[in-house]
């Protein structure tokens, strides 16, 4: 601050200060760096956080070799679940580690691995119940081989928008091959079903995986809270999306 | 000097700066966009250099001195000085007046409606955009549009609100749940370009893109059959193109 000096009753004026506090760039540098790696820090930390996998990454099993389009490729298998209440435990594993009650979850885990351009075939157990779709293009299957899944046994091209329990949705990210996109519907069980002792729809369907990079999966069914649905387990990583690391 | 100095490089600058930040445009409507952002930037240059060079003659020419004991004294007021004032206002009318008057006209250019329309019908949802073209029985996540022919966008959201942005078009538009929003642009070269979302829509917003391509009338056609549109729509679509 500028010292004031008085005169009687002379209007005042500041005097300029002749020396003062040098910065010292040093200290200057100090205390951006020591910002920038607060902000990194809490960059990283939230990131990790966020896209954290709550029970490890389920990696696809190898059953031989499969012939698609005249072309040998690794076969490999993946199997998961879709639960209606993240709560819960199966077969003494909790199906999310922070599941919130009411809110569904894929399970046991988010996260899968399988080889780049690989023949998998996933089986999936539905024991959620749903409703209709905000949007019927999710109704049917796209992405598989022949555009087709088994559901129950049966082949199907596309089920009712108006029953479906969720979707299996795996869009491309910036890296990876933007052509690729595989969206399967899931059938509605009649009521909740948390275990293999009620209800399931088993659904199987197979897909050429794409070049090497992690892509995203979510779920399109409304199946969340608040606005449009797509709040609570729709909003928070972990319960109705993740990623596939393509190997 | 410092004034002049300024004004040629900010002209310079938003003349040159556009060919390396912005996308390939592939629309009348980004080149419009192209254009209005180069008359703006230089409109704009030697009101930026003015209040530049003032700020930097100031820092420079009245900086404190460390021989000194007491700062300089101010200039004399211009409050109260016509000249100055009128010149100011004047200046900046005439410049609001000419930048209104271009944008309406670019606005307005895209605001009309042609008979041989194409009507695509953009939904936006968590993290997808799909198009659908009514009458043809297609609806799809990739974008493809005929050259040379007026589009019509109807963009709409089946949750929250996404902002439908084909950069490469020159145009984007809020995707509100329950409101149809319409827009228009005309492709008017062959290339590829990406659909994002412009609005934080949530968990996945960066991954919510789709890609999209402009290809010729034939090609439209071929490509609606590939979506199972019947032939007759495809090939209807496909005449209304080259006409």
């Amino acid at each position: 601050m500028p010292e004031v000096a008085s005169s009687g009753s002379e209007p005042t004026r500041d005097v300029w200060p002749t020396k003062g506090p040098k910065a010292k760039p040093a200290g200057l540098l100090i205390t951006f760096g020591i910002a920038l790696a607060l902000i990194v820090g809490v960059g990283a930390l939230f990131y990790g956080e966020t896209y954290r996998s709550p029970s490890g990454t389920e990696v696809a099993k190898s059953v031989g070799t499969a012939t698609v389009n005249g072309v040998t490729v690794p076969h490999v298998t993946l199997h998961f679940q879709t639960y209606p209440d993240s709560t819960g435990i199966v077969n003494g594993v909790p199906i999310h580690p922070s599941g919130n009650s009411g809110w569904p979850a894929y399970g046991l885990t988010n996260s899968y691995q399988v080889p780049a351009h690989a023949l998998v075939t996933v089986y999936v157990r539905q024991y959620d119940s749903g409703g209709s779709l905000n949007n019927p293009w999710f109704a049917t299957v796209r992405g598989t081989i022949d555009g087709t899944a088994i559901v129950d046994g049966k082949v199907v091209k596309s089920i009712s928008p108006n029953d479906v329990g969720h979707t299996f949705t795996v869009r491309a990210t910036p890296g990876t091959d933007p052509g690729f996109f595989l969206s399967v519907p899931l059938p509605a069980v009649d009521g909740d079903n948390q275990t293999d002792n009620g209800k399931y729809h088993t659904v199987v369907f197979s897909f050429v995986s794409g070049s090497k990079g992690l892509y995203a999966w979510n779920c399109e069914f409304p199946c969340g809270e608040m606005l449009a649905s797509f709040g609570g387990p729709m909003s928070a990583y972990g319960f109705m999306s993740g990623f596939i690391n393509v190997a | 000097m410092i004034w002049l100095v300024l004004t040629v490089a900010g002209g310079i600058m938003g003349v040159v700066a556009p060919h390396h930040l912005l996308t390939s445009l592939l629309s009348n409507d980004g080149t419009d966009v192209w254009k209005t952002m180069v008359f703006f930037t230089v409109l704009a240059a030697p009101v930026a250099a003015f209040v530049y060079s003032v700020a930097i003659y100031s820092l420079i020419g009245w900086r404190h001195r460390g021989n000194q004991d007491e700062p300089p004294e101010d200039g004399p007021p211009i409050r109260g000085n016509g000249f100055v004032t009128g010149v100011w206002l004047i200046t900046s009318t005439v410049l609001v007046i000419v930048l209104l008057v271009w944008g309406l006209s670019v606005w307005s250019a895209q605001q009309v409606s042609h008979p041989d329309t194409l009507q695509v019908e953009v939904t936006g949802q968590q993290w997808l955009w799909t198009f659908k073209y009514p009458g043809t029985g297609v609806e799809s996540r990739e974008l493809v549009l005929p050259v040379n022919r007026p589009i019509e966008f109807d963009v709409s959201s089946v949750d929250v609100t996404h902002g439908f942005w084909p950069a490469a078009l020159g145009v984007q538009v809020d995707a509100n749940p329950n409101v149809v929003t319409v827009i228009r642009t005309t492709p008017d070269r062959v290339g590829k370009f990406t659909v994002r979302c412009s609005q934080l829509c949530g968990l996945y917003h960066s991954f919510m893109y789709a890609p999209g391509s402009v290809v010729t009338s034939d090609q439209f056609a071929t490509w609606l059959q590939s979506q199972g549109a019947t032939s007759s729509a495809a090939d209807k679509e496909a005449q209304v193109s080259q006409s």
